[in-house]
């Protein structure tokens, strides 16, 4: 079965040093009823940096390209998709 | 604990904004543009306006040019930051001469004047035990809640005790909490004020403060200077607890930190190995002594914890160098005359640094970041390459609690001596007492290790990866090299 989200986590250099480093965590907080719905990848640079006033880390959840993100941004991102999507 | 914030962010950015400027060699002509560029009028202030951003902005700019803030006389408000960049390179290093950390007073909050506060649960009851029992009088009666004067409160704490719906909290100041050493004390303003004859530059105060107010005296104009100078020959001498703050392997560290600008690369694992060596005998011939114990003496906030507060236990504590000066003696040999730069996740380094004939920089992990990021380098898509001195996984485990323990344990009951072991895991006003009266707790023969952070180097104050990822890195790695 495909997973509904795929979690695409910046580990170039420029998002891991400013906060990035975190997001290593993300597997350890995904809730128990999310984690069969989820498939995390660590990837090497995704280029979203590059942009003009980009603002790292990013995180790509299927289209959507999440901005200074956080383990806690992440996981209410999931919870509030999977409702809408239910 | 380490944990992620944003002032340590903001830190980042402004230091990958200085060093961008020093690569391009417009440090003189752009610093003070900076504390515009990183807090700008369309953007919403963190502090009470944009002007007060920029103000402590400026400050950290100060401090990141290794100057002490406490020595900033009134005329100088009005300096730009291009004198203070003139001035860092007509002083040279004599500049950073006393206290690693320095308090930015723009910054500190005076946060918490008296320990004591009356929150809204509160009944306003007829019974009020606080206004009765309190020493002082300095609880009144307001808008039906009690309120306690903090001017004249002295934090004893009865009122909380007394109070039957518990609605008189206790909160600490996050640096004195912190301080392991009392170290860190209010002035008569509130601000906070570092006692140097007492601080031993763990850095606890620094990662605890929630406004950023303390900084660390930075070395980065002399790195990025010397790193940019193809003429100045420059060795990174990178700490065991490196594995894990990058996500990616060593040997693309390696690659990474040439191309940043380092002539060569060695691994204080290495020296860590020496140590080890070193420490077992020391520690086997003082048993045959009579002695009954010894502790370590790698982290250098235990070193100056002992030195300023716990003198009685000095015979105890190893002479055995640090690995960070075997290896940079080892390197002075290598390599004459270069510059030999320590980089790592410590604060108490640079002072033992400062103090030692074989190291002459220091620069932490988030600095060290944030220089790769200002040069475009990206870590995980460099080549693997070879440090020009390599290490065993003995040296490498130094990195976490236990790990020095461990090595000297083995190492004594290969050589037939059965040796038991201790750890001190951080360093806090209990574990303080402990060690004082170390020799009569244990068992005799037993080698003590001591790390001011919890969980070792890995949880150090300079460090970018939370440290359950970096020791499950380390772990990962060091099994993958033991076959």
């Amino acid at each position: 079965m495909a997973k509904k989200f795929k979690i695409t986590i910046c580990s170039g250099t420029t998002c891991y040093v400013l906060g990035g480093a975190q997001l290593m965590m993300l597997a350890d907080s995904i809730p128990a009823e999310l984690k069969d719905q989820v498939e995390i990848v660590d990837s090497n640079c995704i280029k979203a940096c590059h942009f003009e006033n980009a603002q790292p880390p990013f995180v790509q959840i299927n289209d959507y390209l999440m901005s200074q993100a956080s383990v806690a941004k992440v996981v209410d991102y999931l919870r509030k998709h999977l409702q809408e999507q239910a | 604990m380490n944990y992620i914030n944003n002032a340590s962010l903001l830190k980042r950015q402004l230091i990958v904004r200085f060093a961008r400027l020093m690569f391009a060699g417009k440090l003189k002509e752009r610093i003070d543009y900076l504390p515009m560029q990183q807090a700008p009028r369309d953007v919403a202030a963190v502090r009470c306006c944009v002007h007060h951003d920029r103000a402590v902005i400026r400050y950290r700019l100060i401090a990141l040019l290794g100057f002490a803030i406490e020595n900033e006389k009134p005329e100088d408000e009005a300096r730009s930051l291009a004198s203070y960049a003139e001035e860092a390179e007509t002083l040279g290093e004599s500049r950073l001469a006393g206290s690693v950390l320095t308090v930015i007073d723009e910054a500190c909050s005076a946060c918490i004047r008296a320990n004591y506060r009356v929150t809204n649960a509160c009944r306003g009851c007829v019974a009020r035990p606080c206004i009765m029992n309190c020493p002082k009088s300095c609880i009144s009666f307001e808008n039906g809640h009690a309120l306690i004067d903090e001017k004249v409160c002295i934090s004893c704490g009865i009122c909380a005790k007394v109070c039957p719906y518990h609605s008189i909290i206790y909160q600490p100041i996050p640096c004195e909490e912190a301080c392991p050493v009392d170290a860190i004390t209010q002035d008569e303003r509130g601000k906070e004020d570092i006692d140097a004859t007492k601080c031993i530059n763990c850095g606890k105060c620094l990662q605890a403060c929630p406004f950023g107010a303390i900084m660390e005296r930075s070395e980065i104009f002399e790195i990025l200077r010397a790193i940019t100078n193809p003429a100045e020959p420059t060795v990174a001498l990178i700490a065991p607890s490196i594995i894990g703050q990058f996500n990616t392997s060593l040997g693309k560290l390696v690659t990474a930190l040439r191309r940043l600008g380092f002539d060569h690369v060695a691994e204080v694992a290495w020296g860590a190995d020496l140590a080890a060596e070193k420490e077992t005998a020391e520690l086997i011939e003082r048993l045959e002594h009579g002695q009954t114990c010894m502790t370590s003496s790698c982290c250098p906030a235990y070193v100056e914890a002992v030195d300023k507060h716990l003198k009685t236990i000095k015979p105890l504590v190893s002479d055995t160098l640090s690995p960070m000066q075997y290896t940079g003696e080892w390197a002075g040999r290598q390599w004459p005359g270069a510059r030999r730069i320590f980089i790592g996740p410590c604060i108490a380094k640079r002072a033992e640094a400062r103090r030692s004939p074989h190291i002459e920089n220091t620069l932490t992990y988030e600095e060290l970041g944030s220089f790769f990021i200002a040069a475009g380098i990206d870590v995980t898509e460099c080549e693997e390459s070879k440090a020009d001195l390599e290490a065993s996984s003995v040296g490498r485990k130094f990195a976490v609690s236990g790990g020095v323990s461990a090595a000297i344990t083995r190492a004594a009951a290969a050589g037939g001596h059965a040796v038991t072991e201790k750890v001190i895991n951080g360093l806090d006003t209990k574990s303080l007492a402990t060690l004082k009266a170390i020799d009569k707790i244990v068992k005799p023969g037993t080698f003590i290790e001591v790390m001011s952070c919890e969980g070792g180097c890995i949880n150090g104050p300079g460090v970018i990866s939370n440290p359950v990822v970096a020791r499950r890195f380390l772990e990962k790695m060091l099994e993958e090299k033991q076959p």
